[in-house]
Order: C-alpha cells, then sequence, then structure tokens
C-alpha cells in the first residue's frame, strides 16, 4: 500500500513534466500547423544547456537553469522553423513532417558529437529532502518540479487569454490567411510559437533530467514520443486537454508498474493511448463546438 | 482624393485566366462595386489587392502609395481592410476576442481605446452584445457576417472591401447587411462592394463596374448601371 500510495505521488509528479513537454507540443502544433517529431531532441537539448549552465556557473541554481534550458531550446525552435516549415507551408504536408524526422536524427547525432553518447549524472541542484504526510511522501525535488510546471502554466495560460498577442497566436491556429488579413504576421508569429513550445518542452527537458538524475543525448525519443502521445490524447491542438493527457500517461505508467517491473514502463504508456483511441478516436476532447 | 487605384491588373490561375487588364478607380467617400456571374474575378480582383494571389502585371496604388508587392499583414496595415469571402472569422474565440483582434491592423490604437472601440461596434451591431462572450463559431450566419464587418471596423480603415457580405443570407438579413453599409460610408469609410446580388449592391452604390470573364465590360454611375439594357439583361434577370 505504502509502495502504491507513493507511485501516485511519482505519477502525479512525472505526469506533470509530460503534461509540459505535451503542451509545448500543442503549441508547436496549434500554431504552426505541422506534427513535429523533433520534440524529443529539443527537450534533450533544454536539459543539456542546462546541465552546462549549473556546470559552467558552479551555482546550484534552479531559475538559472530554466533559463538556460528556455533560451537553449528557443534557439533550437528557430532552426527547427528555418529547416522545416518556413519555406513549406503551402507544400504537402508529409514534406515538413519529413524534415522535422531529419531534423530530429542530425540534432540527435549532433548531440552524441559534442556532448558525447555517454550517460552524465544530472547535477542535482535540490537537496533531497523528504516530507511526510500520513502515510504520503513527497521529496522536496518533486514539489518543485510539480510547482514549475503549474507556474509556467499558468503563465502560459495567462498570455493565451489575457494579451493580444496570445489571443493572436491563438487566431493563427484556427485560421491563416484570415489573421493576415487582419494584419497578423502570420510568419514571425508561428515561429514564435514554435518558440514557446520548444522553449517549455526544454524546460521539461531539464525537470526530467533532474527526476531521472541522468542525461545522454539519446534519451530524448521516448519522451517525444510521450508528448506526442499525450497531445493525441488532448486532440493534438488542445492546451489544456493535452496536460490531461500528460497528466493520465504519468500516472497511468507509474501505477502499472507498481504490478510489473519498471522497464515496462513505456508499455502502459502506449497501450493506455491505444484503448483510449479505440474508444474514443477524438481524443479527450469534445465533439460539440462551433456549427458545422 | 483618389483612395484605391488598380492599373491593368492581370492574374492567371494555372493556365487558367482570371483577370485580363482590369483597371479600377476608387476615390475617397464612395461606395463602389463590382458586380458580375461566377467566376468573373471578382475575389480575384480582391485577394490581388491583398497581395494573397500572385499578380502576373499591373500595379495598385493606395493612397498614392504603391502596394503591388507588400507582404498582405503590412497592407492591412495601412488601412486597407478586406472582410472576406466566407467570412472567416475565428470559431474559437469569443466574439470580444474577434473584436479585439481587429484592432491589430492599426497601431495607432492604444489600449485603452480597445474597450470604446467595441462598445461601437455593440452600437451598430446590437447583436453581438448580446452574444459577446459566445464562440465565434456558434453565431448564425448572419450574426458571423456583422461579426466578420465589425471586426475589420475596429481597425478604423479608410477602405473597407467587402466580398459577398449577402453570401448566403435571408433576405431580410441582407437588407440589414446593406442598410449597415450606408451607414459605414456615413462615418467617412470608403466602401469597395462585391456582390452577386446585383440589383441590391447598384442600388446603394455611387459607381459600379461590371466584370465579364476577367475583364471590366462596363463601368458608370450605380443608377446608370442599373438601367442599362445589357446589365439588365445579364445580371438583374429582366425578361425582353
Amino acid at each position: 500500500m505504502q509502495y502504491f500510495i507513493s507511485q501516485i505521488v511519482n505519477g502525479l509528479c512525472q505526469g506533470s513534466i509530460y503534461a509540459l513537454m505535451a503542451i509545448g507540443y500543442s503549441v508547436i502544433v496549434g500554431v504552426v500547423g505541422f506534427v513535429t517529431f523533433t520534440h524529443g531532441e529539443v527537450i534533450i537539448m533544454g536539459a543539456f544547456a542546462a546541465y552546462y549552465a549549473f556546470e559552467f556557473v558552479g551555482s546550484m541554481n534552479l531559475p538559472l537553469g530554466i533559463l538556460a534550458a528556455f533560451v537553449a531550446s528557443w534557439l533550437v525552435g528557430i532552426f527547427v522553423y528555418k529547416v522545416c516549415y518556413e519555406r513549406f507551408f503551402k507544400a504537402p504536408r508529409h514534406i515538413a513532417l519529413i524534415c522535422t524526422i531529419a531534423v530530429s536524427i542530425l540534432l540527435k547525432n549532433l548531440m552524441q558529437i559534442v556532448f558525447g553518447a555517454a550517460r552524465k549524472p544530472m547535477i542535482n541542484v535540490i537537496d533531497n529532502k523528504i516530507y511526510t504526510m500520513g502515510p504520503v511522501q513527497i521529496s522536496r525535488l518533486q514539489i518543485v518540479i510539480i510547482l514549475t510546471v503549474v507556474v509556467l502554466s499558468l503563465l502560459l495560460l495567462f498570455i493565451f487569454k489575457k494579451t493580444r498577442w496570445g489571443v493572436s497566436l491563438r487566431a493563427i491556429s484556427q485560421d491563416k490567411s484570415a489573421a493576415a488579413l487582419i494584419g497578423i504576421n502570420v510568419k514571425r508569429d508561428a515561429m514564435v510559437g514554435n518558440c514557446i513550445g520548444s522553449g517549455l518542452a526544454g524546460v521539461a527537458g531539464l525537470l526530467i533530467a533532474m527526476s531521472y538524475a541522468i542525461l545522454y543525448p539519446s534519451m530524448g525519443s521516448t519522451f517525444g514520443m510521450k508528448a506526442f502521445t499525450a497531445s493525441v490524447l488532448g486532440g493534438l491542438t488542445s492546451v489544456p486537454l493535452a496536460a490531461v493527457g500528460g497528466m493520465c500517461i504519468g500516472l497511468v505508467e507509474n501505477i502499472g508498474i507498481t504490478v510489473t517491473s519498471a522497464t515496462y514502463r513505456d508499455i502502459f504508456a502506449f497501450v493506455f493511448l491505444i484503448i483510449i483511441l479505440l474508444i474514443r478516436p477524438q481524443g479527450f476532447a469534445s465533439k460539440k463546438g462551433g456549427r458545422p | 482624393m483618389e483612395m484605391l487605384k488598380v492599373q491593368n491588373l492581370s492574374v492567371n490561375y494555372g493556365y487558367i485566366t482570371a483577370l485580363t487588364n482590369a483597371s479600377i478607380e476608387v476615390d475617397q467617400g464612395e461606395i463602389i462595386t463590382l458586380i458580375g456571374s461566377n467566376g468573373a474575378g471578382k475575389t480575384t480582383m480582391l485577394m490581388s489587392i491583398s497581395n494573397l494571389v500572385q499578380k502576373n502585371q499591373g500595379q495598385i496604388f493606395f493612397k498614392e502609395k504603391n502596394i503591388s508587392r507588400m507582404p498582405s499583414h503590412k497592407i492591412v496595415k495601412n488601412g486597407l481592410c478586406h472582410v472576406p469571402e466566407g467570412r472567416k472569422i475565428f470559431p474559437a474565440l469569443t466574439v470580444y476576442e474577434n473584436l479585439w483582434l481587429g484592432t491589430i491592423g492599426n497601431q495607432n490604437i492604444k489600449k485603452k481605446d480597445v474597450q470604446e472601440l467595441v462598445e461601437k461596434q455593440y452600437d451598430l451591431f446590437p447583436r453581438l452584445k448580446e452574444r459577446r462572450n459566445q464562440g465565434g463559431g456558434s453565431l448564425s450566419g448572419g450574426e458571423q457576417q456583422m461579426l466578420a464587418i465589425a471586426r475589420g471596423l475596429m481597425m478604423d480603415p479608410d477602405l473597407i472591401m467587402l466580398d459577398e457580405p449577402s453570401l448566403g443570407l435571408a433576405p431580410i438579413v441582407v437588407e440589414e447587411i446593406f442598410e449597415l453599409i450606408l451607414k459605414i460610408r456615413d462615418t467617412g469609410k470608403t466602401v469597395l462592394l462585391i456582390e452577386q446580388n446585383a440589383a441590391m449592391a447598384l442600388s446603394i452604390a455611387d459607381r459600379g463596374y461590371v466584370l465579364q470573364n476577367g475583364r471590366i465590360a462596363l463601368q458608370g454611375k450605380g443608377i446608370e448601371l442599373l438601367h442599362n439594357e445589357d446589365v439588365k439583361r445579364l445580371y438583374l434577370g429582366a425578361d425582353d
């Protein structure tokens, strides 16, 4: 029972990281309009940026790491946008998609050359204090992770709901040509949207590396797929539902491994996706909405 | 003063010619209408003014500025508003958010002026006020058209181009929309109106152009065109 409860806590924590990845994914798919497969590499790029920021500055400063992760993956976002999307808005959709697969392979191998393929221990910037409340045990690191995700999500929500620029990003995701006709610079704003999504993914990468306390270039692909899965569960473009999807996957995984071994973690995530899609092909998204 | 001048415009879609050597002029404070049958090139004319399609030849001047090669979003910022065919409002944004985004087209609008502008549109379109927190996609066709026009007016444009505002609307709503167009002109704006409903459009227009197979076949005062035998026969459905 004790083990089960702590797995639920772990699931919530990991789910919140997946949620952040999925939020980033949905922002990208929504604003740019293309599915991306570079997300995993963007995630790990953020983690590496934070790793080196910790190492060079030497301070145990989490905000610095978050900033480094965000900025580095923002820059990668610009690169991905320039290579994969900018010239292909009017081309068939699979061209941009294949381009993102190519960039993903390129980034992964570049990271292996530059950072080395070996596993690195992630520097621990949060001390391992554990709080106990009755049967519930939660570590300080887990609290920090969940808080970071909540704060970033609320910030994004505020931007999307309360600033004109955020609302215009949502408009772009609905109708690009209409957006251009009311004076929105669609190409520039789509790039910024891509960068915001990438930046959030980078921060998620830092958090997942801290929670596993390990870091290596090829660990990204699984997380990229998890973000994709969570986002599909939420209907691909809905940011709040993608977050719900991420939470569900984190919980399902961690509850699932209470009955088996942690090696089978991914099976639970992807089987969960298949089951949900068999029951509700549209994911969590509801069918109601606008007139046809 | 000359507001908009289109000179010798030609547009091709692949091998199909959409416009050949079409020239129009719009003066300030006028309602100009462009009529023609399906496929005559009316929408293409507006799309090339907004630079959404590639031009083969021709120049477009707006307030004496050459906008032929300007990107669409910059053209809007010069004060030229295009309300596209099929309304194209943002279905998942609320009515208020749709209107709010309308202000992007004019950089001189301050944050504190937005509320005042929105109220102005609500006065013009009381139906939108009732539905201000509803999603744009949940409105009826007529309300969506009103929202599209209101969104265009939010940027306080000098020239507003309306592409088939009466498309698919009930006759009583069409009349409402045409009354609004007259009201818009009375606030000092210039209107370029594209219509299939030729009788209605010509009756409110100062001048009109008749497009036929991508060419300007006729032009003249609205009333004159309304009584022109050819126009009557071809577009107004009069039997001889």
